[in-house]
Protein backbone atom coordinates (compact mmCIF):
# COMPACT_ATOMS: atom_id res chain seq x y z
CA UNK A 1 0.00 0.00 0.00
CA UNK A 2 3.00 2.14 0.52
CA UNK A 3 4.07 1.79 -2.88
CA UNK A 4 0.31 2.90 -4.20
CA UNK A 5 0.44 5.63 -1.92
CA UNK A 6 3.61 7.31 -3.57
CA UNK A 7 2.84 6.39 -6.99
CA UNK A 8 -0.13 8.47 -6.28
CA UNK A 9 1.36 11.05 -4.48
CA UNK A 10 4.18 11.56 -7.63
CA UNK A 11 0.81 11.28 -10.06
CA UNK A 12 -0.47 14.06 -7.94
CA UNK A 13 2.76 16.35 -7.98
CA UNK A 14 3.11 15.64 -11.47
CA UNK A 15 -0.26 16.76 -12.26
CA UNK A 16 -0.18 19.67 -9.89
CA UNK A 17 3.13 20.58 -11.79
CA UNK A 18 2.06 20.71 -14.91
CA UNK A 19 -1.24 22.68 -14.67
CA UNK A 20 0.79 25.13 -12.46
CA UNK A 21 2.85 24.70 -15.76
CA UNK A 22 -0.30 25.69 -17.78
CA UNK A 23 -1.93 27.79 -15.59
CA UNK A 24 -0.63 29.31 -12.90
CA UNK A 25 -2.83 31.26 -10.95
CA UNK A 26 -5.74 28.82 -11.33
CA UNK A 27 -4.09 25.96 -10.23
CA UNK A 28 -5.66 26.78 -6.38
CA UNK A 29 -9.60 26.75 -7.81
CA UNK A 30 -8.73 23.69 -9.03
CA UNK A 31 -7.00 22.70 -5.42
CA UNK A 32 -10.16 24.17 -3.78
CA UNK A 33 -12.95 22.27 -5.70
CA UNK A 34 -11.26 18.72 -5.45
CA UNK A 35 -11.30 19.68 -1.20
CA UNK A 36 -14.95 21.03 -1.19
CA UNK A 37 -15.62 17.94 -3.35
CA UNK A 38 -13.90 15.00 -1.18
CA UNK A 39 -15.15 16.81 1.68
CA UNK A 40 -18.85 16.87 0.41
CA UNK A 41 -18.48 13.03 -1.16
CA UNK A 42 -18.02 11.78 2.53
CA UNK A 43 -20.62 13.63 4.03
CA UNK A 44 -22.87 12.20 1.20
CA UNK A 45 -22.37 8.85 1.90
CA UNK A 46 -22.10 9.28 5.94
CA UNK A 47 -26.10 11.14 5.25
CA UNK A 48 -27.13 8.04 3.64
CA UNK A 49 -25.61 5.33 5.86
CA UNK A 50 -27.77 6.84 8.59
CA UNK A 51 -30.57 7.12 6.74
CA UNK A 52 -30.75 11.20 6.04
CA UNK A 53 -31.85 10.97 2.40
CA UNK A 54 -32.82 14.47 2.80
CA UNK A 55 -29.86 16.07 3.61
CA UNK A 56 -27.18 13.55 1.39
CA UNK A 57 -30.01 15.26 -1.26
CA UNK A 58 -29.40 18.76 -0.22
CA UNK A 59 -25.62 18.12 -0.10
CA UNK A 60 -25.66 16.59 -3.17
CA UNK A 61 -27.32 19.35 -4.88
CA UNK A 62 -25.37 22.17 -2.93
CA UNK A 63 -22.34 20.65 -4.58
CA UNK A 64 -23.31 19.83 -8.31
CA UNK A 65 -24.91 23.68 -8.04
CA UNK A 66 -21.46 25.02 -6.81
CA UNK A 67 -20.04 23.08 -9.41
CA UNK A 68 -22.12 24.48 -12.08
CA UNK A 69 -22.32 27.81 -10.67
CA UNK A 70 -18.31 27.99 -11.41
CA UNK A 71 -18.66 26.86 -14.77
CA UNK A 72 -21.39 29.10 -15.47
CA UNK A 73 -19.28 31.74 -13.78
CA UNK A 74 -16.35 31.85 -15.86
CA UNK A 75 -17.77 30.39 -19.16
CA UNK A 76 -21.74 31.90 -19.33
CA UNK A 77 -22.20 34.72 -17.39
CA UNK A 78 -20.98 37.37 -19.78
CA UNK A 79 -23.29 35.92 -22.83
CA UNK A 80 -26.66 35.21 -20.27
CA UNK A 81 -25.94 38.50 -19.07
CA UNK A 82 -25.24 40.44 -22.30
CA UNK A 83 -28.32 38.56 -24.28
CA UNK A 84 -30.53 39.32 -20.99
CA UNK A 85 -29.67 43.16 -21.00
CA UNK A 86 -30.28 43.36 -24.59
CA UNK A 87 -33.43 41.68 -24.72
CA UNK A 88 -34.41 44.00 -21.43
CA UNK A 89 -33.64 47.00 -23.71
CA UNK A 90 -35.06 45.61 -26.55
CA UNK A 91 -38.53 46.19 -24.74
CA UNK A 92 -37.57 49.33 -23.64
CA UNK A 93 -36.42 48.44 -20.40
CA UNK A 94 -33.04 50.21 -19.34
CA UNK A 95 -30.24 47.49 -18.78
CA UNK A 96 -27.23 46.66 -18.99
CA UNK A 97 -24.08 44.97 -18.00
CA UNK A 98 -20.18 45.12 -18.11
CA UNK A 99 -18.73 42.55 -19.18
CA UNK A 100 -16.20 40.32 -16.92
CA UNK A 101 -14.16 39.03 -19.62
CA UNK A 102 -12.97 36.13 -16.82
CA UNK A 103 -10.64 34.07 -18.42
CA UNK A 104 -11.57 30.03 -18.35
CA UNK A 105 -9.42 28.46 -16.41
CA UNK A 106 -7.51 25.31 -18.32
CA UNK A 107 -8.97 22.34 -17.97
CA UNK A 108 -12.58 23.64 -16.14
CA UNK A 109 -14.95 22.35 -18.44
CA UNK A 110 -13.17 19.10 -18.11
CA UNK A 111 -12.71 18.58 -14.04
CA UNK A 112 -16.30 20.47 -13.40
CA UNK A 113 -17.90 17.34 -14.92
CA UNK A 114 -15.69 14.76 -13.18
CA UNK A 115 -16.68 16.93 -9.85
CA UNK A 116 -20.06 16.32 -10.39
CA UNK A 117 -20.30 12.83 -11.44
CA UNK A 118 -18.38 11.85 -8.22
CA UNK A 119 -20.93 13.41 -6.04
CA UNK A 120 -23.76 12.20 -8.08
CA UNK A 121 -22.35 8.37 -8.26
CA UNK A 122 -22.11 8.57 -4.74
CA UNK A 123 -26.09 9.90 -4.22
CA UNK A 124 -26.98 7.13 -5.92
CA UNK A 125 -24.98 5.03 -4.01
CA UNK A 126 -22.98 3.61 -7.25
CA UNK A 127 -19.92 4.17 -6.43
CA UNK A 128 -18.83 4.71 -1.99
CA UNK A 129 -16.74 7.55 -1.02
CA UNK A 130 -13.44 7.96 -1.74
CA UNK A 131 -11.18 7.99 1.52
CA UNK A 132 -7.60 8.32 0.05
CA UNK A 133 -7.65 12.21 -0.62
CA UNK A 134 -4.41 11.57 -2.68
CA UNK A 135 -6.42 9.23 -5.02
CA UNK A 136 -9.25 12.01 -5.35
CA UNK A 137 -6.67 14.22 -6.50
CA UNK A 138 -4.62 12.45 -8.66
CA UNK A 139 -8.26 11.35 -10.39
CA UNK A 140 -9.31 14.84 -10.90
CA UNK A 141 -6.17 16.70 -11.60
CA UNK A 142 -4.93 13.57 -14.12
CA UNK A 143 -2.79 15.67 -16.26
CA UNK A 144 -2.77 13.32 -19.61
CA UNK A 145 -6.21 14.58 -19.86
CA UNK A 146 -6.58 17.66 -17.47
CA UNK A 147 -6.44 19.54 -20.37
CA UNK A 148 -8.89 18.17 -22.61
CA UNK A 149 -10.49 14.85 -21.40
CA UNK A 150 -11.37 12.40 -22.34
CA UNK A 151 -13.85 12.48 -19.20
CA UNK A 152 -13.05 9.75 -16.85
CA UNK A 153 -16.02 8.37 -14.65
CA UNK A 154 -15.18 7.78 -11.29
CA UNK A 155 -16.65 4.52 -10.93
CA UNK A 156 -14.17 3.36 -13.73
CA UNK A 157 -10.82 5.41 -12.66
CA UNK A 158 -10.59 5.46 -9.11
CA UNK A 159 -10.43 1.75 -8.61
CA UNK A 160 -7.12 1.86 -10.46
CA UNK A 161 -5.51 4.11 -8.25
CA UNK A 162 -6.19 1.42 -5.34
CA UNK A 163 -3.86 -1.04 -6.97
CA UNK A 164 -0.20 -0.59 -7.10
CA UNK A 165 0.51 0.11 -10.99
CA UNK A 166 3.78 -2.20 -12.35
CA UNK A 167 5.86 -1.23 -15.68
CA UNK A 168 4.27 -3.65 -18.43
CA UNK A 169 6.26 -4.08 -21.80
CA UNK A 170 2.78 -4.47 -23.72
CA UNK A 171 1.27 -1.71 -22.31
CA UNK A 172 4.29 1.13 -22.65
CA UNK A 173 4.60 -0.25 -26.14
CA UNK A 174 0.58 -0.05 -26.48
CA UNK A 175 0.78 3.35 -25.39
CA UNK A 176 3.54 4.22 -27.56
CA UNK A 177 1.62 3.14 -30.66
CA UNK A 178 -1.59 5.13 -29.66
CA UNK A 179 0.91 8.23 -29.03
CA UNK A 180 2.49 7.67 -32.29
CA UNK A 181 -1.13 8.08 -34.49
CA UNK A 182 -1.90 9.99 -32.21
CA UNK A 183 0.55 12.81 -33.07
CA UNK A 184 0.20 11.80 -36.74
CA UNK A 185 -3.72 12.87 -36.88
CA UNK A 186 -2.75 15.81 -35.13
CA UNK A 187 0.33 16.98 -37.30
CA UNK A 188 -0.23 15.17 -40.37
CA UNK A 189 -4.05 15.67 -41.03
CA UNK A 190 -5.15 18.54 -38.76
CA UNK A 191 -2.30 20.75 -39.01
CA UNK A 192 -2.36 20.67 -42.73
CA UNK A 193 -6.19 21.14 -43.39
CA UNK A 194 -6.22 23.92 -40.68
CA UNK A 195 -4.74 27.11 -42.83
CA UNK A 196 -7.06 25.78 -45.60
CA UNK A 197 -9.96 25.58 -43.45
CA UNK A 198 -8.72 29.38 -41.77
CA UNK A 199 -8.90 30.57 -44.88
CA UNK A 200 -12.41 30.14 -46.03
CA UNK A 201 -13.40 31.57 -42.16
CA UNK A 202 -10.72 34.57 -43.06
CA UNK A 203 -12.82 37.40 -40.56
CA UNK A 204 -10.89 40.35 -42.81
CA UNK A 205 -10.70 38.34 -46.07
CA UNK A 206 -12.07 34.97 -46.55
CA UNK A 207 -11.34 32.99 -49.55
CA UNK A 208 -14.58 32.06 -50.95
CA UNK A 209 -13.30 29.88 -53.27
CA UNK A 210 -12.08 27.15 -50.55
CA UNK A 211 -15.69 27.07 -49.26
CA UNK A 212 -16.74 24.04 -50.35
CA UNK A 213 -13.31 22.34 -49.42
CA UNK A 214 -13.57 23.89 -45.98
CA UNK A 215 -16.81 22.56 -45.44
CA UNK A 216 -15.62 18.61 -46.92
CA UNK A 217 -13.07 18.57 -44.98
CA UNK A 218 -13.18 20.80 -41.36
CA UNK A 219 -15.20 17.51 -40.14
CA UNK A 220 -12.00 15.70 -40.65
CA UNK A 221 -9.64 18.28 -39.26
CA UNK A 222 -11.87 18.41 -36.25
CA UNK A 223 -11.67 14.82 -36.25
CA UNK A 224 -7.70 14.25 -36.30
CA UNK A 225 -6.96 17.06 -34.05
CA UNK A 226 -9.65 16.08 -31.18
CA UNK A 227 -8.86 12.21 -31.18
CA UNK A 228 -5.43 12.41 -32.60
CA UNK A 229 -5.03 14.25 -29.03
CA UNK A 230 -7.29 11.91 -26.90
CA UNK A 231 -5.51 9.22 -28.44
CA UNK A 232 -2.25 10.81 -26.71
CA UNK A 233 -3.45 11.18 -23.47
CA UNK A 234 -4.94 7.91 -23.55
CA UNK A 235 -1.49 6.52 -24.48
CA UNK A 236 0.27 8.57 -21.42
CA UNK A 237 -2.03 7.18 -19.53
CA UNK A 238 -1.17 3.26 -20.49
CA UNK A 239 1.99 3.83 -20.48
CA UNK A 240 1.60 4.85 -16.40
CA UNK A 241 -0.57 1.38 -16.00
CA UNK A 242 -3.69 2.97 -15.76
CA UNK A 243 -7.11 2.61 -18.55
CA UNK A 244 -8.40 5.83 -19.86
CA UNK A 245 -11.81 5.75 -21.69
CA UNK A 246 -11.58 5.88 -25.09
CA UNK A 247 -13.52 9.15 -27.25
CA UNK A 248 -13.92 8.04 -30.53
CA UNK A 249 -15.12 4.97 -32.29
CA UNK A 250 -14.64 5.65 -35.93
CA UNK A 251 -17.53 8.35 -36.05
CA UNK A 252 -17.44 8.48 -39.99
CA UNK A 253 -18.73 4.95 -40.07
CA UNK A 254 -22.15 5.85 -38.73
CA UNK A 255 -25.18 5.65 -40.58
CA UNK A 256 -27.18 7.48 -38.77
CA UNK A 257 -26.94 10.70 -36.27
CA UNK A 258 -27.84 8.49 -33.54
CA UNK A 259 -24.88 6.06 -34.20
CA UNK A 260 -22.76 9.25 -35.06
CA UNK A 261 -23.01 10.50 -31.24
CA UNK A 262 -22.25 7.11 -29.73
CA UNK A 263 -19.54 7.24 -31.62
CA UNK A 264 -18.03 11.33 -31.28
CA UNK A 265 -16.56 12.92 -28.03
CA UNK A 266 -18.01 9.32 -26.37
CA UNK A 267 -16.91 10.58 -22.61
CA UNK A 268 -18.61 13.82 -22.91
CA UNK A 269 -21.73 12.46 -24.95
CA UNK A 270 -21.97 9.42 -22.25
CA UNK A 271 -21.65 11.91 -19.08
CA UNK A 272 -24.25 14.43 -20.56
CA UNK A 273 -26.65 11.24 -21.44
CA UNK A 274 -26.58 10.21 -17.58
CA UNK A 275 -26.96 12.90 -15.48
CA UNK A 276 -28.80 15.18 -18.21
CA UNK A 277 -31.20 12.63 -20.77
CA UNK A 278 -31.68 9.72 -18.56
CA UNK A 279 -32.92 11.53 -15.75
CA UNK A 280 -35.13 13.93 -17.97
CA UNK A 281 -36.14 10.85 -20.48
CA UNK A 282 -37.28 8.25 -17.06
CA UNK A 283 -38.90 11.85 -15.31
CA UNK A 284 -40.76 12.04 -19.41
CA UNK A 285 -41.51 8.45 -19.67
CA UNK A 286 -45.25 8.55 -19.97
CA UNK A 287 -45.05 11.54 -22.59
CA UNK A 288 -43.69 8.80 -25.21
CA UNK A 289 -42.09 9.99 -28.01
CA UNK A 290 -42.76 13.62 -27.35
CA UNK A 291 -40.52 13.07 -24.34
CA UNK A 292 -38.45 11.42 -25.65
CA UNK A 293 -37.78 14.37 -28.28
CA UNK A 294 -37.79 16.98 -25.45
CA UNK A 295 -35.07 14.99 -23.07
CA UNK A 296 -33.04 14.42 -26.71
CA UNK A 297 -33.38 17.97 -27.29
CA UNK A 298 -31.94 19.53 -23.87
CA UNK A 299 -29.19 17.08 -24.33
CA UNK A 300 -27.64 17.47 -27.45
CA UNK A 301 -28.33 21.73 -26.64
CA UNK A 302 -26.37 21.65 -23.73
CA UNK A 303 -23.76 19.80 -25.58
CA UNK A 304 -23.72 22.38 -27.88
CA UNK A 305 -23.82 24.83 -25.37
CA UNK A 306 -20.75 23.19 -23.50
CA UNK A 307 -18.38 24.04 -25.83
CA UNK A 308 -19.24 27.57 -25.60
CA UNK A 309 -21.10 30.13 -24.99
CA UNK A 310 -22.33 31.69 -28.39
CA UNK A 311 -25.88 30.88 -30.04
CA UNK A 312 -23.83 28.94 -32.98
CA UNK A 313 -23.62 26.15 -30.39
CA UNK A 314 -26.81 26.68 -29.49
CA UNK A 315 -27.81 26.46 -33.00
CA UNK A 316 -25.39 23.46 -33.32
CA UNK A 317 -27.04 21.50 -30.34
CA UNK A 318 -30.40 21.74 -32.17
CA UNK A 319 -29.64 21.19 -35.71
CA UNK A 320 -28.51 17.94 -34.21
CA UNK A 321 -31.42 17.22 -32.04
CA UNK A 322 -33.78 17.68 -35.11
CA UNK A 323 -31.83 14.92 -37.00
CA UNK A 324 -32.91 12.93 -34.56
CA UNK A 325 -36.99 13.54 -35.00
CA UNK A 326 -37.16 11.48 -37.69
CA UNK A 327 -35.27 8.43 -35.98
CA UNK A 328 -37.47 8.52 -32.71
CA UNK A 329 -40.26 9.26 -34.77
CA UNK A 330 -39.62 5.90 -36.63
CA UNK A 331 -38.97 4.39 -33.61
CA UNK A 332 -35.44 3.24 -34.56
CA UNK A 333 -33.49 5.67 -32.17
CA UNK A 334 -32.02 2.96 -30.25
CA UNK A 335 -31.82 0.21 -33.51
CA UNK A 336 -28.10 -0.76 -33.53
CA UNK A 337 -26.97 -2.69 -36.49
CA UNK A 338 -23.98 -4.31 -36.94
CA UNK A 339 -21.50 -3.09 -39.48
CA UNK A 340 -21.30 -5.72 -41.92
CA UNK A 341 -18.86 -5.49 -44.76
CA UNK A 342 -20.10 -6.03 -48.85
CA UNK A 343 -18.37 -7.33 -51.61
CA UNK A 344 -14.59 -7.10 -51.60
CA UNK A 345 -14.67 -6.43 -47.76
CA UNK A 346 -15.92 -3.00 -48.38
CA UNK A 347 -19.27 -1.54 -46.81
CA UNK A 348 -22.63 -2.40 -48.61
CA UNK A 349 -23.41 0.32 -51.15
CA UNK A 350 -26.34 1.11 -48.76
CA UNK A 351 -24.40 1.42 -45.95
CA UNK A 352 -21.82 3.27 -47.64
CA UNK A 353 -24.57 6.02 -48.99
CA UNK A 354 -26.26 6.21 -44.92
CA UNK A 355 -22.75 6.84 -44.00
CA UNK A 356 -21.47 9.70 -46.96
CA UNK A 357 -25.21 11.33 -45.97
CA UNK A 358 -24.28 11.36 -42.23
CA UNK A 359 -21.24 12.70 -42.80
CA UNK A 360 -22.80 15.97 -45.16
CA UNK A 361 -25.52 16.53 -42.46
CA UNK A 362 -22.89 16.50 -39.91
CA UNK A 363 -20.55 19.14 -41.70
CA UNK A 364 -23.22 21.18 -41.76
CA UNK A 365 -23.54 21.22 -38.25
CA UNK A 366 -19.87 21.80 -38.35
CA UNK A 367 -20.31 24.91 -40.30
CA UNK A 368 -22.23 26.19 -37.36
CA UNK A 369 -19.89 25.20 -34.99
CA UNK A 370 -16.95 26.90 -36.55
CA UNK A 371 -18.43 29.97 -37.16
CA UNK A 372 -17.78 32.74 -35.19
CA UNK A 373 -21.24 33.99 -35.16
CA UNK A 374 -24.39 33.35 -36.52
CA UNK A 375 -23.88 35.76 -39.66
CA UNK A 376 -21.13 33.96 -39.78
CA UNK A 377 -22.66 30.60 -40.31
CA UNK A 378 -25.41 31.39 -43.01
CA UNK A 379 -22.67 33.53 -45.04
CA UNK A 380 -20.93 30.72 -45.64
CA UNK A 381 -24.24 28.76 -46.18
CA UNK A 382 -24.67 31.33 -48.94
CA UNK A 383 -21.09 30.87 -50.29
CA UNK A 384 -21.98 27.18 -50.65
CA UNK A 385 -25.24 27.60 -52.64
CA UNK A 386 -23.81 30.34 -55.24
CA UNK A 387 -21.91 29.52 -58.42
CA UNK A 388 -18.45 30.04 -56.72
CA UNK A 389 -15.82 27.88 -58.52
CA UNK A 390 -14.26 25.68 -55.99
CA UNK A 391 -10.55 25.45 -56.49
CA UNK A 392 -7.94 22.76 -55.25
CA UNK A 393 -5.57 24.70 -52.39
CA UNK A 394 -1.99 24.89 -52.68
CA UNK A 395 -0.97 26.22 -50.20
CA UNK A 396 2.63 24.71 -49.56
CA UNK A 397 4.99 22.43 -50.82
CA UNK A 398 3.46 19.54 -49.04
CA UNK A 399 0.08 20.13 -48.55
CA UNK A 400 -1.14 18.72 -52.23
CA UNK A 401 -0.69 15.05 -50.01
CA UNK A 402 -3.58 15.96 -47.82
CA UNK A 403 -6.01 14.63 -50.27
CA UNK A 404 -4.60 10.72 -50.61
CA UNK A 405 -3.53 10.94 -46.85
CA UNK A 406 -6.53 11.31 -45.44
CA UNK A 407 -8.53 9.28 -47.79
CA UNK A 408 -5.32 6.49 -46.65
CA UNK A 409 -6.83 7.68 -43.10
CA UNK A 410 -10.09 6.64 -43.38
CA UNK A 411 -10.02 3.22 -45.51
CA UNK A 412 -7.24 2.36 -42.83
CA UNK A 413 -9.86 3.10 -39.80
CA UNK A 414 -12.27 1.34 -41.87
CA UNK A 415 -10.25 -1.98 -42.17
CA UNK A 416 -9.30 -1.53 -38.22
CA UNK A 417 -12.47 -0.61 -37.11
CA UNK A 418 -12.38 -3.68 -35.00
CA UNK A 419 -9.10 -3.50 -33.65
CA UNK A 420 -8.66 -2.88 -29.46
CA UNK A 421 -5.81 0.10 -30.57
CA UNK A 422 -4.54 1.74 -32.99
CA UNK A 423 -1.44 0.15 -35.20
CA UNK A 424 -2.71 -3.05 -33.29
CA UNK A 425 -1.40 -5.34 -36.08
CA UNK A 426 -1.56 -8.66 -35.24
CA UNK A 427 -3.48 -11.35 -37.28
CA UNK A 428 -3.57 -8.93 -40.46
CA UNK A 429 -1.81 -10.63 -43.32
CA UNK A 430 1.53 -8.23 -44.42
CA UNK A 431 1.28 -6.66 -41.49
CA UNK A 432 1.99 -9.54 -39.54
CA UNK A 433 5.67 -9.52 -40.70
CA UNK A 434 7.94 -7.19 -38.20
CA UNK A 435 9.73 -5.26 -40.81
CA UNK A 436 6.49 -4.22 -42.75
CA UNK A 437 5.35 -3.00 -39.55
CA UNK A 438 8.50 -1.14 -38.16
CA UNK A 439 8.30 0.66 -42.26
CA UNK A 440 4.97 1.73 -41.25
CA UNK A 441 6.59 3.11 -37.76
CA UNK A 442 8.96 4.44 -39.86
CA UNK A 443 6.85 6.12 -42.43
CA UNK A 444 4.75 7.83 -39.71
CA UNK A 445 7.82 9.39 -37.79
CA UNK A 446 9.01 10.48 -41.44
CA UNK A 447 5.85 12.07 -41.85
CA UNK A 448 5.75 13.73 -38.48
CA UNK A 449 9.08 15.00 -38.99
CA UNK A 450 8.24 16.44 -42.21
CA UNK A 451 4.68 18.15 -40.99
CA UNK A 452 6.00 19.58 -38.21
CA UNK A 453 6.85 22.60 -39.21
CA UNK A 454 4.70 24.97 -36.88
CA UNK A 455 5.59 23.80 -33.50
CA UNK A 456 3.03 26.41 -32.14
CA UNK A 457 0.16 24.84 -33.18
CA UNK A 458 -3.19 24.67 -30.67
CA UNK A 459 -5.07 21.82 -29.95
CA UNK A 460 -8.76 22.62 -30.64
CA UNK A 461 -10.51 21.35 -27.80
CA UNK A 462 -8.31 23.09 -25.44
CA UNK A 463 -10.33 26.49 -26.08
CA UNK A 464 -13.82 24.43 -24.44
CA UNK B 1 -45.80 -11.99 -5.45
CA UNK B 2 -42.87 -14.88 -4.99
CA UNK B 3 -39.46 -14.61 -6.10
CA UNK B 4 -39.83 -16.57 -8.71
CA UNK B 5 -42.99 -15.26 -10.14
CA UNK B 6 -41.27 -11.71 -10.00
CA UNK B 7 -38.28 -13.06 -11.95
CA UNK B 8 -40.81 -15.08 -14.77
CA UNK B 9 -42.79 -12.19 -15.64
CA UNK B 10 -39.72 -9.92 -15.75
CA UNK B 11 -38.06 -12.54 -18.06
CA UNK B 12 -41.44 -12.10 -20.30
CA UNK B 13 -41.27 -8.41 -20.29
CA UNK B 14 -36.98 -8.30 -21.08
CA UNK B 15 -37.89 -11.18 -24.03
CA UNK B 16 -40.61 -8.54 -25.55
CA UNK B 17 -38.73 -5.31 -25.29
CA UNK B 18 -35.12 -6.69 -26.39
CA UNK B 19 -37.17 -9.07 -28.80
CA UNK B 20 -35.24 -11.90 -27.98
CA UNK B 21 -37.13 -15.15 -26.98
CA UNK B 22 -33.89 -16.96 -25.79
CA UNK B 23 -32.94 -14.08 -23.16
CA UNK B 24 -32.48 -14.97 -19.49
CA UNK B 25 -31.90 -13.01 -16.78
CA UNK B 26 -30.70 -13.44 -13.13
CA UNK B 27 -29.85 -10.65 -10.34
CA UNK B 28 -26.56 -10.17 -12.06
CA UNK B 29 -27.66 -9.09 -15.24
CA UNK B 30 -26.86 -5.41 -16.26
CA UNK B 31 -27.43 -3.46 -19.11
CA UNK B 32 -23.60 -4.81 -20.80
CA UNK B 33 -24.88 -8.33 -20.57
CA UNK B 34 -27.47 -7.13 -22.71
CA UNK B 35 -26.43 -6.00 -26.01
CA UNK B 36 -29.53 -3.94 -27.01
CA UNK B 37 -30.16 -2.38 -23.51
CA UNK B 38 -28.81 1.30 -23.32
CA UNK B 39 -30.09 4.60 -22.23
CA UNK B 40 -33.00 4.68 -24.74
CA UNK B 41 -34.36 0.76 -23.96
CA UNK B 42 -33.98 1.63 -20.50
CA UNK B 43 -36.64 3.51 -20.14
CA UNK B 44 -38.91 1.14 -22.55
CA UNK B 45 -37.78 -1.16 -19.95
CA UNK B 46 -39.07 0.59 -17.31
CA UNK B 47 -42.45 1.53 -18.74
CA UNK B 48 -43.15 -1.74 -19.79
CA UNK B 49 -42.31 -3.18 -16.32
CA UNK B 50 -44.08 -0.76 -14.70
CA UNK B 51 -47.25 -1.55 -17.32
CA UNK B 52 -46.51 -5.23 -16.33
CA UNK B 53 -46.52 -5.49 -12.52
CA UNK B 54 -49.24 -2.20 -11.65
CA UNK B 55 -46.65 0.16 -9.98
CA UNK B 56 -44.92 3.28 -10.49
CA UNK B 57 -41.36 4.01 -9.51
CA UNK B 58 -39.55 7.54 -8.73
CA UNK B 59 -36.95 8.67 -10.72
CA UNK B 60 -34.45 8.32 -7.55
CA UNK B 61 -35.57 4.58 -7.01
CA UNK B 62 -35.13 3.88 -11.07
CA UNK B 63 -31.11 5.57 -11.04
CA UNK B 64 -30.29 3.65 -8.01
CA UNK B 65 -30.35 0.28 -10.25
CA UNK B 66 -27.57 -1.14 -11.31
CA UNK B 67 -28.51 -4.70 -12.08
CA UNK B 68 -31.90 -6.80 -12.23
CA UNK B 69 -31.52 -8.13 -8.68
CA UNK B 70 -31.88 -4.52 -7.42
CA UNK B 71 -35.04 -3.78 -10.10
CA UNK B 72 -36.34 -7.24 -8.39
CA UNK B 73 -36.22 -6.23 -4.95
CA UNK B 74 -37.69 -2.73 -5.83
CA UNK B 75 -40.53 -4.53 -7.03
CA UNK B 76 -41.02 -7.32 -4.19
CA UNK B 77 -40.72 -3.81 -1.63
CA UNK B 78 -43.83 -2.08 -4.00
CA UNK B 79 -45.71 -5.46 -4.33
CA UNK B 80 -45.64 -6.75 -1.00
Amino acid sequence: MRNVRLQNTLLLAASYAVYWYLDARMLWLLVAATLLTYAAGLAIERLLHRGHEGAASCITTLGVTLAVALLVAFKYLDFFATETAACLNAIGLQASWTALHLILPIGLSFYVFKLISYLVEIHREHIPAEHDILAFAAYIAFFPTILAGPIDRPQHFLPQLHSPRQLDWEKTIGGAKMILWGAFMKVCIADQLAPITDMAWDVTCPVHKLAWWTFLFYPVQMYADFSGYSLMAIGVGRMLGLQVTANFKQPFLARNVAEYWRRWHMSLTSWVTDYVFIPLNIRWRNLGKVGQALAVTINLVVIGMWHGANWTYFLFGLYHALLFFPLIYKGTLAKRKKLKPGRWGIPAGADLGRMLLTYLLVAVAFVLFRAPDVPSAFGFFATLASPVVPSLPIVGGSQWMYIPIVLLTFVWEYVERDATSPLHFKGNGLLRHRMVRWAVYYILLLALYTCSADAGAQFIYTQF
Amino acid sequence: MSHDEIYDRLTKVFREVFDDEELCIDANTCADDVEEWDSLSHVQLIVSIEEEFGVRFTSREILKWRNVGEMADALAQKLN
